[in-house]
């Protein structure tokens, strides 16, 4: 799936660049700083008929204010209301900080292409994230779980600076309590309550050590911890092809015109955002 | 000039006195130059100095680390200074190679009194007063006054004041000051509401690029007010009226830091005579506060210091 | 059919016969740069000009700033609505042929996955009338690129310099209609289409800056992270946005949303990969660094759109170079790339 497979039924008016109205129905605080908006479309027919995959994202507006790019971060799977997550940091989000559940916001989307998940089958998926970086991996974690019997191993491996950034933490426990899957949380710096790991993600991803045989990879947080991830999966012997990562980029079109969000020759929202290593190992290391 | 030029920037960095040499080398296109910013000694060999070396090179110093040999005309030294004045730069980082500037010459000028495109010039060449422009084994005679940029006609400083190495004579001083503010004398007679009307047509074609204020030595900000979001005090669209006002504020922030070197208006693709604005700018901080910017290496940066006696009504 | 011709003195008639039926645009320097202008009626003194227009065409399909929609807050929340038609049908005259396969080369990212309304609709409507080039600048290196002065590939109709005349190309179906219903036009003998061959390999030969292509692709990538060929590269650039947003090829751009009361515009206008901002996100910037979007802008060019839609993303139009506030020259550049196995990997 790519940005040109994108269900142009979804266009508001026909027009790629006119945005659709959604009602805030809930507003979590996830950290200080991060929040979850969740929302609902205002037009009934799109509320029934939108769908999208796990991976990808929209352009969210703050109308006056701007766009900015964000994963769908709830799964399709679970679709009576739609999820993403922001963290302020900018104008856009600083904005969407101010609104309040009923506030209404521009939506365009979905865009970009999503996680293989047929390809994901009968694999062991090893879930790698940092910080506000596990909100794709958690469409595609609940989706994945919401069908846990076509897939096999399941390690969640998620970190981030402190306890008090982690995001998702009702996430973290129902996957802590789940039998079938092995939930690895960490935090660079620990506090007295603190009883999980300490450490750096990719340094806990290879105590862990997962295996690479029948596995997949799948990353996301901020881009130093992708750029320490990568070498540490090949050292557990994870193949270029084996690792995929869904990228963060700064953007405005979201369907490969403005230009701004390359990696080489690939645009994050055209050709993306999700990849594997392979397709980007050329760049990412200067480019990301 | 070049021969000990070149000798020069060789032994600085020959001798580790600096690790950067920034001055001009031939353009890719006829009358042309280009700047030339190397840690090569080889380098030094494609030094140049001619009529043709418009750019300010004042504008690298901030972008740079290490120290630098710098090739300074009059109005790059009064830059130099400027940035000293402003901490932005170390005077003992810099080693200044100054030329004595008998001007600069303006080929949108030469292109009008030959009626020929530059590309169709054979050759231009300068003695003395003036200015020789061959079209087609033809030779036509200029004098220097219709041949120089405006800003050169306005210079108050041929020879740089503060050097460490001065290459050739002291020229003479400026030619006619007069000739070079004929534009900025028409708008000022013209009434309000025309001057309004021609700036909002001049403004209309700003496409912001920002060249002007990239090629601005004393644009040195490390985040401009136009890439603010929070609040966004102009719209990053290319609307008169934005434009406009960028201008304006952007003149605001270089007032006493403005040698007046021309390079916003030369730089300009869309041709907005923006060197009007920032002439008067330039006189009205010298009608207020008897301060040229880079004249007197002494002096204290204008805009940041405050004496108590002076020009009070400002604040009122 | 035999080609017609056109004398020069009659070009203000053409374009008039032509404004009756089209929004006319041709090449002025009315508002004090040269660029692409509504005709207003009389002025062809650009058949004159030495050189091609300082804004490229383009700015016609993706103008400078436009509106993509307005909207208004009201008590129902809020109303999007959307931009008007576009109902002109556009002739541009006087298109230059380096100009022209830029065009054809924008076409492909606005028409690639999902379809770009604003540009396509002005764009599919209009008419290219060509106008080949006599005097190819000194930076011009266009037929190094793909196309030559006089290439009538990416245009409707094509005008060559004939003296006297203009003897006219039907390129397109397009173009063969819009001749059938034009009136005054004279047949073209053998003896102007023989001035034509002869005007074209003159312009040709004209062109004295020649690039090296070969292998482009292949030594960019090689020298991808070679960061101390970069910064040298990058080490006079200004970093300003003239050269890409006076592209005819680059099409970048951005879009912000303004409001005042509860009446907003969003709006989008161009944006160059040569500023900080452009790819600044709030928490870090993967192009911070000024040999970063030097090398961007010129791998955008030779190495990415070549890798994506098997062209060259420049038609050596010299603008660059030219417009250039410290004479960064791509052509330098490019011929400096260093060889795969020079290149540092």
């Amino acid at each position: 799936m790519t940005v040109a497979d994108t269900n142009q039924e979804f266009f508001a008016q026909g027009n790629v660049y006119l945005p659709h109205i959604a009602v805030i129905e809930k507003i979590v605080e996830e950290t200080p700083g991060v929040r979850t908006y969740h929302f609902n479309f205002k037009d009934e027919k799109l509320r029934k008929e939108f769908t999208f995959q796990s991976g990808q994202f929209a352009q969210y507006s703050v109308l006056g204010t701007g766009e900015a790019t964000f994963c769908i971060s709830s799964s399709p799977t679970r679709r009576d209301h739609l999820e993403f997550a922001a963290q302020r940091v900018g104008k856009v989000t600083n904005a969407l900080n101010r609104l309040g559940v009923g506030a209404e916001i521009g939506f365009r989307g979905p865009y970009g292409n999503s996680f293989p998940i047929d390809s994901l089958k009968d694999k062991n998926l090893v879930f790698v994230g940092g910080g506000i970086g596990l909100a794709p991996l958690r469409s595609l974690i609940w989706n994945v779980l919401d069908y846990r019997d076509k897939y096999k191993k399941i390690d969640i491996v998620y970190g981030a600076r402190t306890p008090a950034d982690l995001c998702f933490k009702y996430d973290l426990e129902a996957w802590d309590k789940d039998k079938t899957v092995n939930m690895v949380t960490t935090v660079d710096r620990g506090d007295d309550g603190w009883k999980g790991k300490v450490g750096v993600v990719p340094k806990i991803l290879e105590e862990v050590a997962p295996s690479a045989g029948e596995s997949v990879a799948i990353v996301c947080g901020p881009p130093i911890m992708i750029r320490f991830t990568f070498p540490a999966l090949e050292k557990l012997g994870f193949k270029p092809e084996q690792m995929l990562t869904t990228l963060e980029k700064r953007m405005k079109c979201g369907i490969g015109k403005c230009g701004r969000c390359n990696i080489g020759n690939l645009y994050v929202c055209r050709d993306g955002p999700v990849f594997s290593y392979a397709q980007i190992k050329d760049f990412v290391s200067s480019e990301y | 000039m070049e021969q000990k030029l070149r000798q020069e920037a060789k032994a600085l960095l020959e001798q580790n006195k600096v690790d950067w040499i920034i001055g001009f080398e031939p353009g890719s296109l006829k009358f042309t130059a280009t700047p030339l910013i190397t840690r090569d000694k080889n380098d030094t060999e494609r030094l140049i100095i001619n009529p043709f070396i418009v750019n300010n090179l004042a504008d690298f110093l901030t972008g740079i680390k290490g120290r630098v040999g710098i090739v300074a005309k009059g109005c790059d030294s009064r830059s130099i200074i400027s940035l000293i004045q402003d901490n932005k730069i170390v005077r003992e980082d810099v080693v200044i190679l100054a030329v004595p500037c008998p001007g600069l010459i303006d080929l949108v000028k030469i292109e009008r009194l030959a009626g020929k495109d530059r590309d169709e010039l054979d050759d231009i060449s300068r003695d003395g007063d003036k200015v020789t422009v061959t079209v087609d084994g033809q030779k036509k005679e200029f004098a220097i006054n219709q041949t120089l940029f405006d800003h050169c006609l306005a210079c108050e400083l041929p020879t740089p004041q503060e050097y460490d190495i001065l290459l050739g004579e002291p020229g003479p001083p400026a030619p006619e000051l007069e000739v070079s503010g004929q534009n900025i004398a028409k708008l000022k007679e013209a009434l309000p509401a025309e001057r309004w009307e021609f700036w909002q047509n001049e403004f209309s074609r700003c496409i912001r690029c920002y060249a002007c204020r990239n090629a601005c030595p004393a644009c040195f900000c490390q985040r401009c007010f136009v890439e603010e979001t929070e609040p966004q005090w102009v719209m990053p669209v290319p609307r008169w009226q934005d434009n406009l006002i960028f201008q304006i504020i952007r003149n605001i922030h270089v007032a006493g830091r403005c040698t007046d070197c021309g390079e916003c208006e030369r730089v300009c693709p869309v041709n907005i005579p923006l060197r009007s604005l920032a002439r008067e700018m330039y006189g009205i901080v010298d009608e207020l506060f008897s301060f040229k910017s880079g004249m007197d290496k002494e002096a204290l940066p204008l805009m940041a210091h405050y004496e108590q006696e002076e020009a009070e009504d400002l604040f009122k | 059919m035999a080609d017609k011709k056109v004398g020069k003195k009659d070009i203000a008639g053409l374009l008039e016969q032509w404004s009756q039926q089209f929004a006319v645009f041709a090449p002025s320097k009315e508002s004090g740069v040269a660029a692409m202008a509504e005709w207003d009626g009389k002025d062809i003194s650009f058949l004159d000009w030495y050189r091609n227009t300082v804004v490229p065409p383009k700015a016609i399909f993706l103008p400078p700033m436009e509106e993509l929609f307005r909207f208004q807050k009201g008590k129902e929340g809020y109303n999007i609505e959307p931009p008007p038609k576009d109902k002109h049908k556009r002739l541009i005259f006087g298109v230059r042929p380096c100009d022209a396969r830029a065009m054809a080369i924008l076409d492909m990212t606005f028409e690639q996955a999902l379809e770009d309304p604003y540009y396509l609709s002005r764009r599919k409507s209009a008419i290219l009338v060509g106008l080949g080039c006599t005097n190819p600048c000194e930076s011009c290196f266009c037929t190094s690129m793909g196309t030559s002065p006089t290439d009538q590939t990416n245009v409707d109709l094509m005008l060559i310099d004939i003296g006297d005349d203009f003897l006219i190309e039907e390129v397109t179906a397009k173009g063969k209609e819009l001749i059938a219903k034009t009136s005054g036009l004279k047949g073209a003998t053998k003896e102007d289409e023989a001035k034509a061959k002869q005007a074209k390999e003159t312009a040709y030969n004209k062109v004295t800056r020649k690039l090296d292509t070969e292998g482009i692709k292949d030594r960019l990538l090689a020298s991808f992270d070679d960061e101390e060929f970069w910064e040298k590269t990058a080490a006079k650039c200004i970093s300003c946005g003239i050269c890409t947003l006076l592209c005819p090829t680059c099409y970048c751009f951005d879009i912000n949303d303004e409001m005042v009361k509860q009446e907003g515009t969003r709006f989008r206008s161009w944006d160059s990969c040569g500023f900080p901002n452009y790819t600044k996100m709030p928490m870090e910037n993967p192009r911070q660094e000024k040999w970063r979007r030097v090398r961007q802008k010129v791998c955008h060019k030779y190495e990415f759109y070549p890798m994506t839609f098997n062209v060259i993303a420049c038609t050596g139009c010299g603008r660059c170079i030219r417009l250039c506030p410290v004479n960064w020259d791509i052509t330098q550049v490019i011929e400096s790339v260093p060889a795969r196995t020079e290149a540092k990997k």
